[in-house]
């Protein structure tokens, strides 16, 4: 099979080599890094500003109180505030802003204004990694089942096994989580004792020790269980249909039908043709899931006595602990974003046609 | 008989619709032999499409085959293609028959670079030996003229219509498949890039073994690439026949029809002979002749009876009551 043509038709019009700046510029990867970068940095800087600008704001409410409570003097009460929120309120506005980014940037958010001397990040340090821990799980499992169950759903469609999915699927996800919270803690609780759920407060059971042990993760597990599944439970819904209809649609691809005629076997179809390309959606909407997880984290956790973010930030707001309140929806905001951003390069990754400067370019 | 690839028998194929029952196909009878170019020409919606499909049984799930028979033969042995179990019609597909469709600019997974795709069909075949499916690929993508190396590692985005296009004749290739069905290849590109198509199937003709049905509404296209012609109107083939006769010699109306409305060598245009009348409905199709409502030769016996595709010529086959007044 001799060739006697030279290849000619895909000479490119020679491209001029792009300097560092312009490649990394051109880069998605480096772009949304810096968008991310950014974002944070707005938050933090409306944060700081609603804050010492409102009229009633936390600062003042708390020197009024000290005066009130304690007798202190004005002059008192504001040095107490500077120190617990780590700001210097005798300086000009300006130079208090960029202390303000200094202690953040050394990872000082202040003190707890009621348990004195405990420092905000020593609070975060400690309940955080719980909720990363229930909540991660719980997108991840809701979006890796709710896209095989999308996918069986679109595969067995007019089915009764899709009608009974679509129908649980429309129920759980239009039922408000904290509802679905309090009906398992009092159905399976209280009125079925199938569980229970006194044991499963906190993150862990007393007296057992951290560590790389099967003990300990199960034990973790064990107290996230409630949490983990209510989320699920309110996500899952949500990730099948889409996943069913993005599904329905990708099988009607001309790439499908031609990988049919290509003779590919269907298992091979199934996942790298039609599920590939019907879960490219779906990771956009990662992006916006994780943000509402989170935000509802505040509620399960209070509910179920999860030792998480969450519960510290309903048990600040209770107290009024403005130097917690304000450090934890920091980190929330710092850990959706990041979350995102993560959300976005996997996005990224897996559709070639957003890499590399192709996107965001129109 | 012994050189024939593809044999279709009676075959029809319907899709339910609301209005009724569309007969895309209509008792359809052909042969391909071992290396020619058949091409199949016909207006729009005359059902050239659903029989390309039915060869290699793609066609939609609401689709029904009534009646009819598929061979294929192959080194002496025959397959009913109408009879194959989802296994052995899987293995049919692409390595025995290659169906490039129409409008395929989104044959090709986004998600996957063309390597990968050509990989992926060798695999579905039995083919392990990457290396081998590497080399072979990057000589069918010269010979489409393309620059294999650049084209293999691209994802389709990145490649125009055309350099797709190619990509997939090069791709429905690997396999050494005996019959190669091109749908439209040429339909949704510019006319310059349609050329080089042209030229491309040209040259791959004369290099490698294969037969392939080229099916087209353009008669001018197929004249440069075709052996046979068969004309399909309203479902049916209406005139079969070499090249040749079917240019010089037509013996139907409706052939007739589109040969005057083609360019000839000499470069005159004749008045684009637009048919007058509109398409037939394959709902009801007329009774008789399908095509009597728009024949200029029409006479009662047309609208009465349908004219049975019987030998004008040599090689030739032609279904009209009349068609020794055409062309006379
Ligand atoms: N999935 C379908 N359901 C119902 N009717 C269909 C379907 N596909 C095609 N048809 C009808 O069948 C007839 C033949 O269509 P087909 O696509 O085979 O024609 P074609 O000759 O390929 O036309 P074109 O030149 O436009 O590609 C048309 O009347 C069309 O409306
Ligand atoms: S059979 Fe009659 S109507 Fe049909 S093409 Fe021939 S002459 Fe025309
Ligand atoms: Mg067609």
């Amino acid at each position: 099979m001799a060739v006697q043509t030279a290849p000619i038709a895909v000479s490119l019009p020679e491209e001029v080599r792009p300097n560092l700046w312009q490649r990394l510029t051109r880069n998605y990867v480096f772009r949304r890094v810096i968008k991310a970068l950014a974002t944070i940095f707005v938050v933090v800087t409306v944060t700081f500003f609603l804050i010492r600008l409102m009229p009633s704001n936390p600062v003042e409410i708390f020197i009024q109180e000290q005066i009130s409570l304690y007798g202190m003097s004005y002059q008192e009460a504001r040095d107490q505030a500077s120190a617990l929120f780590a700001i210097d309120l005798d300086a000009p506005l300006g130079q208090q802003y960029l202390e303000y980014l200094g202690n953040l940037l050394q990872g000082d958010l202040g003190q707890s204004y009621r348990s004195k001397g405990t420092q905000v990040v020593d609070i975060i340090r400690q309940f955080l990694p719980w909720t990363l821990f229930s909540v991660g799980t719980s997108l991840l499992i809701s979006f890796v089942l709710g896209i095989g169950l999308g996918m069986l759903m679109a595969y067995r469609r007019e089915t009764p096994i899709d009608y009974a999915l679509s129908t649980f699927a429309s129920l759980v996800s239009s039922v408000p989580n904290y509802l679905i919270a309090i009906i398992l803690l009092v159905v399976l609780g209280p009125q079925l004792k199938i569980i229970n759920i006194a044991s499963m407060r906190g993150s862990i059971s007393p007296g057992v020790q951290p560590g790389f042990t099967l003990h300990f993760f199960l034990d973790v597990l064990y107290h996230a269980a409630m949490p983990i599944f209510v989320y699920v439970l309110t996500t899952i819904g949500g990730w099948m249909l889409a996943m069913k209809s993005s599904t329905i649609a990708t099988l009607e691809e001309d790439y499908v039908t031609v990988a049919r005629a290509r003779g590919l076997k269907d298992g091979r179809i199934m996942t790298s043709y039609v599920g590939r390309n019907a879960s490219l959606p779906l990771f956009t909407q990662l992006a916006i899931s994780i943000g509402f997880v989170f935000g509802g984290s505040v509620l399960i956790e209070g509910i179920f006595v999860y030792q998480g973010i969450g519960q510290q930030l309903i048990k600040a707001i209770n107290q009024r602990d403005y130097p917690v309140m304000q450090g934890i929806f920091l980190i929330i905001t710092v850990s959706v974003i990041v979350a995102n951003l993560v959300a976005d390069l996997l996005y990224s990754r897996l559709d070639p046609r957003i890499r590399l400067g192709q996107g965001e370019t129109k | 008989m012994s050189d024939l690839a593809l044999l279709v028998e009676d075959l029809w194929v319907e899709y339910p619709a609301r209005r009724g029952v569309v007969k895309a196909v209509r008792g359809v009878t052909f042969e391909v032999h071992r290396g020619e170019t058949l091409a199949l020409i016909g207006e729009s919606g005359s059902g050239k499409t659903t029989l390309g499909l039915a060869l290699v049984r793609l066609l939609p799930k609401a689709a029904r085959i009534k009646r009819g028979r598929i061979m294929y033969y192959r080194n002496g042995t025959s397959q009913d293609i109408l009879a194959l179990n989802a296994e052995e019609l899987r293995r049919f597909r692409w390595q025995e028959c290659a169906m490039v469709f129409q409008g395929a600019q989104n044959a090709l997974n986004p998600v996957l670079r063309i390597e990968a795709q050509f990989l992926d069909t060798a695999r579905a075949h039995g083919l392990s030996d990457a290396n081998a499916v590497r080399e072979r690929a990057v000589e069918l993508l010269k010979m489409v003229q393309l620059d294999p190396q650049r084209v293999l590692h691209s994802f389709p985005h990145e490649l125009s219509g055309g350099m797709r296009q190619r990509v997939l004749i090069a791709l429905g290739l690997l396999l050494q498949p005996q019959v190669i069905i091109l749908d439209e290849p040429t339909t949704a590109l510019d006319i310059l890039t349609q050329r080089s198509i042209i030229e491309v199937l040209r040259r791959l003709r004369a290099q490698l073994d294969f037969s392939l049905i080229f099916i087209s509404h353009d008669l001018s296209l197929a004249a440069e690439l075709a052996d046979r012609v068969a004309t399909v109107y309203a479902g049916a083939i209406v005139e079969i026949g070499s090249v040749y006769d079917i240019f010089e010699r037509p013996r139907h109306p409706y052939t007739l029809a589109l040969t005057r409305s083609v360019p000839t060598v000499t470069g005159d245009m004749h008045p684009l002979a637009s048919i007058p009348g509109s398409p037939p409905d394959l709902i009801a199709p007329p009774l008789g002749c399908a095509f009597h409502p728009r024949c200029p030769l029409a006479t009662d016996q047309c609208k009465r009876e349908e004219p049975p595709l019987e030998r004008v010529g040599k090689e030739q086959m032609a279904a009209c009551w009349h068609w020794r007044e055409v062309n006379p």
